[in-house]
C-alpha cells in the first residue's frame, strides 16, 4: 500500500530530503538498499538504514493490526470487567464512579487546599492493595509527590484502618489466611514513593515510568500529587506549558491503557473572574480540562465536603458528600435526610445518588 | 513527485533516464515542467520520443473532469445518510451524518462529545446494522456505557452482543500511530470492498485534537504537516469508500469568552459540518444533563441554529421540556 513518507515518524529534515529527492510514498522506497538510498538522497548510511527500518517495521505493525490489533467493543467490555475498580471507602462516591476508580483510565481530582485531595490519594494507594478475596485488586501503587505533601504517618493511619476493616469482614479460611499477609508493613512496602521537585524531573520520571511498570506488573495505581504545582510557576511561555501538558496527558493515557493502571492526577483550583463574577475553576487552563478521562472536583459547601463528578465517559454527573476522618476518606454517616437542596449555589442533581442506601460489601 | 523509473511509461528506457538524470531531471515533475525542446538539445535525445513520453506522463498524472450529471447520479446511488438516533441532532445535520463527509463535534470538557459519539456508534451498529470504527485517542472508549445504551434500546442479549461486535475499537495515543491505523484501515476497507465483504459506514475519531494539539505551535514545524496528513487521510477514507467520518475537537475560549474550536484556522477548513456542544445552564433547570448543540459550519443548513437535547442514561434523547428550537441570544453565549 502507498503511504506518504511525510506520515512516518522520521526527523522532519530527513523527510524533506526524501521528498525533494522524489521519494513520496513507501512504494518508492521499499526495494531500495540503504547504500543506494544514501547516495540518491544525500544522507548518511545510518540515516538510510533508519528510514528503511522505520518503513519495514511499520508495514509489519499494519499487518498485525489487520490480523487482530484492534478489538471489538465486546472484547473491550470483557476487558473492562476483568480490570475492576479501586474502591474509595466512601460508598456514595464509589457508586457515582461506577464501583470505584476505574483501572486503565486517567482521573483528575481537583480541589481547593485542605479539601482532601492528598487524603483521597493516600486512601486509594492503600485500597488498591486490598487482597483479591476481599474484592480488592491486590496491587501495588506508585505515588509521585511533587508538593512534598505526602505524610507517611497518615499513610500508616489509613493503612491500619484498612487492615482493621478487613479483619472485621474476614469470615472464611481463605480471607483469614490472606489477612496474615495484609499488614501495615506490607502495605507500606508495596507503596513506591517518588519525589519530584520540578517539572523537568516530573517529565523525566514519566518517561521512565513505563519501564518501572514493566518490572512491577502488579502496580495498579499511579498517583501524581499534584500535576499543577510544578507547572504553575517557572513558565514564561504559557503555550509551551500547554503543549508539554497535552503531551504528558497522552503519555499518561497510553501508560494507563498499556499497563492497566489507574492514573490519578491532582490539580489545584484557581480564581477566574468572568463577567464581573469570580469563581473557582481547576488550574492549568481550559485545554487541560480535556486531558484526563474523568474529572472529579472536590469542593466545600458551608462546612460540608462535596465531591462532584464533572466529566466521565461512562457515569452521569453527580455530587455526593464525604468526610475525612482519622481513618481516612469515608462516607458521611446518614442521619435522616442529610442533604438539603435549599442552597442554590450547588445546583446538583444527585438526589437519587445520595439517597441510595449504603451498599453493604462494596468495600469487601 | 514520482521518480522517473523504467517501466512507468512506454518509451522511457534506461538510457533515456540516465541522460535525463545527467541533466538533473529526476522526477516526473522535473520532466514535465522543463521545456521539451531545451531538453532534447541538452540531453541529445529525440524530440519526438520526449514529446511522446511527456504526453503519456501527463495523461497518467492528470485529473479528469467529471460531468456534474454523472456526479449527481453517483451521489444518488452511493451517498447514504446515517441517522444519529437523536431527532434534534438529526435536524441540525439535515437528517444525519452524510457519507463521504467529515463532521466535527467540538465542545468544552464534559460537554458530551464522547457521549454523542457513543450514541451515534450504537445507533449505527444496532439500528442500521452497519460496522463502525471507533478510534479512541484519549482513553474515553467505554464499552460499559455502550452496553448501557444498547440495553435501553433492546432487551435481547444476543442483539446487544451482535451490535457490540460491529463496533471495532482502535486505541492510539500519538499522531503516528493514528496515521498508521488510518492507513491500515484504508487497506482493510479496500480489501473488504474488493472481496465484497462487510462494509464500514462510519469512522469515529475521538478526539483528533488530543494527539495533534501538542505538536502545534511555537517553533515546531512538523505539527502542521502532520495535521494535514491526518486531514488528508480522513478525507480520502471518507470520499473513496463513501464513509461518514465523525471527529471530535476541543473547544477553547477566545478573548471574549466565546467558545471556538481548537486546532486553529487551517483545521477549520477540514470538516464539512461543525457542531458546537455546550451545557445548558439555566437557573430553573435542575437537570445538568441538558446540552445545546449549535451548528457553526454547514454547507446545507443555515448556521447558528440551536437544538437542545438530553444526555440521559439511555443515550441521547430529545429534550421534552423545550420546544426544541431556540434563538442563539436566549442562551447568552
Amino acid at each position: 500500500m502507498q503511504r506518504p513518507v511525510a506520515s512516518f515518524p522520521l526527523a522532519p529534515s530527513l523527510k524533506v530530503k526524501l521528498i525533494n529527492a522524489g521519494f513520496q510514498t513507501t512504494n518508492d522506497l521499499v526495494d531500495l538498499r540503504p547504500l543506494q538510498l544514501s547516495k540518491e538522497v544525500g544522507i548518511t548510511h545510518e540515516e538510510a538504514v533508519e528510514v528503511l527500518q522505520t518503513l519495514r517495521c511499520d508495514s509489519q505493525t499494519a499487518q498485525e493490526r489487520a490480523s487482530g490489533g484492534s478489538f471489538t467493543a465486546l472484547q473491550l467490555l470483557q476487558q473492562e470487567q476483568t480490570l475492576g475498580t479501586i474502591v474509595t471507602f466512601c460508598s456514595e462516591l464509589d457508586s457515582v464512579l461506577g464501583g470505584g476508580l476505574p483501572v486503565g483510565k486517567t482521573t483528575e481530582i481537583c480541589g481547593a487546599p485542605g479539601i482532601g485531595k492528598t487524603q483521597l490519594c493516600i486512601q486509594l494507594a492503600v485500597d488498591v492493595q486490598i487482597p483479591v478475596c476481599f474484592g480488592g485488586l491486590g496491587g501495588q501503587a506508585v505515588y509521585i509527590d511533587t508538593e512534598g505533601s505526602f505524610l507517611i504517618q497518615r499513610a500508616v493511619d489509613i493503612a491500619q484502618a484498612a487492615v482493621d476493616h478487613c479483619s472485621l469482614l474476614a469470615d472464611d479460611a481463605e480471607q483469614r489466611k490472606s489477612l496474615k499477609e495484609f499488614t501495615v508493613e506490607k502495605i507500606l512496602s508495596n507503596l513506591f514513593l517518588i519525589r519530584c521537585h520540578d517539572y523537568v524531573e516530573l517529565l523525566a520520571e514519566i518517561y521512565l515510568l513505563p519501564e518501572f511498570l514493566a518490572q512491577h506488573p502488579d502496580v495498579r495505581l499511579v498517583v501524581i500529587d499534584s500535576i499543577a504545582f510544578p507547572f504553575r510557576h517557572d513558565f514564561e511561555d504559557l503555550s509551551q506549558r500547554t503543549r508539554l501538558l497535552n503531551g504528558l496527558a497522552q503519555q499518561l493515557i497510553q501508560m494507563a491503557t498499556k499497563h492497566s493502571v489507574a492514573v490519578v492526577l491532582t490539580n489545584q483550583m484557581t480564581t477566574k473572574v468572568w463577567r464581573g463574577q469570580s469563581k473557582l475553576v481547576p488550574a492549568l487552563g481550559e485545554s487541560w480540562g480535556h486531558a484526563a478521562t474523568q474529572r472529579l472536583i472536590l469542593h466545600w459547601e458551608g462546612s460540608k465536603r462535596l465531591a462532584s463528578l464533572y466529566k466521565s465517559p461512562s457515569q452521569m454527573e453527580a455530587t455526593v458528600q464525604y468526610q475525612i476522618t482519622g481513618e481516612g476518606f469515608r462516607d458521611v454517616p446518614h442521619s435522616g435526610p442529610s442533604r438539603s437542596h435549599d442552597d442554590d449555589s450547588c445546583n446538583d442533581t444527585s438526589g437519587n445518588y445520595c439517597k441510595r442506601p449504603r451498599v453493604e460489601g462494596t468495600q469487601s | 513527485m514520482v521518480v522517473l523509473k523504467e517501466g512507468i511509461c512506454p518509451g522511457l528506457n534506461e538510457d533515456m533516464i540516465k541522460s535525463l538524470q545527467a541533466a538533473d531531471i529526476r522526477t516526473v515533475e522535473d520532466f514535465v515542467s522543463s521545456d521539451t525542446e531545451d531538453l532534447a538539445q541538452k540531453c541529445s535525445l529525440s524530440y519526438k520520443a520526449l514529446v511522446a513520453v511527456r504526453r503519456v506522463l501527463l495523461a497518467q498524472h492528470a485529473a479528469f473532469p467529471v460531468s456534474s450529471a454523472d456526479l449527481y447520479e453517483e451521489l444518488l446511488s452511493s451517498t447514504a445518510i446515517l441517522s444519529t438516533g437523536n431527532p434534534s441532532l438529526d435536524k441540525l445535520l439535515d437528517t444525519g451524518l452524510y457519507t463521504g463527509e467529515i463532521t466535527e463535534l467540538t465542545g468544552a470538557p464534559g460537554s458530551g462529545k464522547t457521549q454523542v459519539c457513543f450514541s451515534v456508534a450504537v445507533n449505527v451498529a444496532y439500528v442500521l446494522k452497519q460496522s463502525v470504527m471507533f478510534i479512541d485517542t484519549n482513553g474515553g472508549a467505554c464499552a460499559n456505557r455502550l452496553l448501557q445504551m444498547l440495553q435501553a434500546k433492546s432487551s435481547n442479549k444476543a442483539e446487544q452482543m451482535e451490535a457490540l461486535e460491529r463496533i471495532r475499537v482502535f486505541r492510539v495515543f500519538d499522531v503516528f500511530s493514528l496515521l498508521t491505523s488510518l492507513h491500515g484501515l484504508r487497506t482493510d476497507i479496500q480489501r473488504q470492498a474488493s472481496a465484497g465483504g462487510g462494509s464500514v459506514k462510519l469512522v469515529i475519531v475521538d478526539s483528533v485534537s488530543a494527539v495533534l494539539a501538542h505538536t502545534l505551535g511555537a517553533k515546531q514545524s512538523e505539527g502542521m504537516s502532520l495535521m494535514m496528513q491526518v486531514a488528508g487521510m480522513l478525507k480520502t477514507i471518507a470520499k473513496d469508500f463513501n464513509i461518514a467520518v465523525l471527529v471530535t475537537n476541543h473547544a477553547v475560549r477566545d478573548g471574549n469568552g466565546r467558545f471556538k474550536a481548537g486546532l486553529g484556522q487551517s483545521w477549520s477548513h477540514v470538516p464539512r459540518t461543525r457542531v458546537l456542544l455546550q451545557p445548558v445552564e439555566s437557573p430553573g433547570n435542575s437537570s445538568r444533563s441538558l446540552r445545546s448543540a449549535t451548528l457553526t459550519k454547514s454547507s446545507r443548513q443555515a448556521c447558528h441554529q440551536v437544538e437542545v437535547f438530553d444526555l440521559s442514561s439511555s443515550g441521547l434523547s430529545e429534550d421534552k421540556g423545550n420546544s426544541g428550537k431556540r434563538k442563539l441570544d436566549d442562551l447568552k453565549l
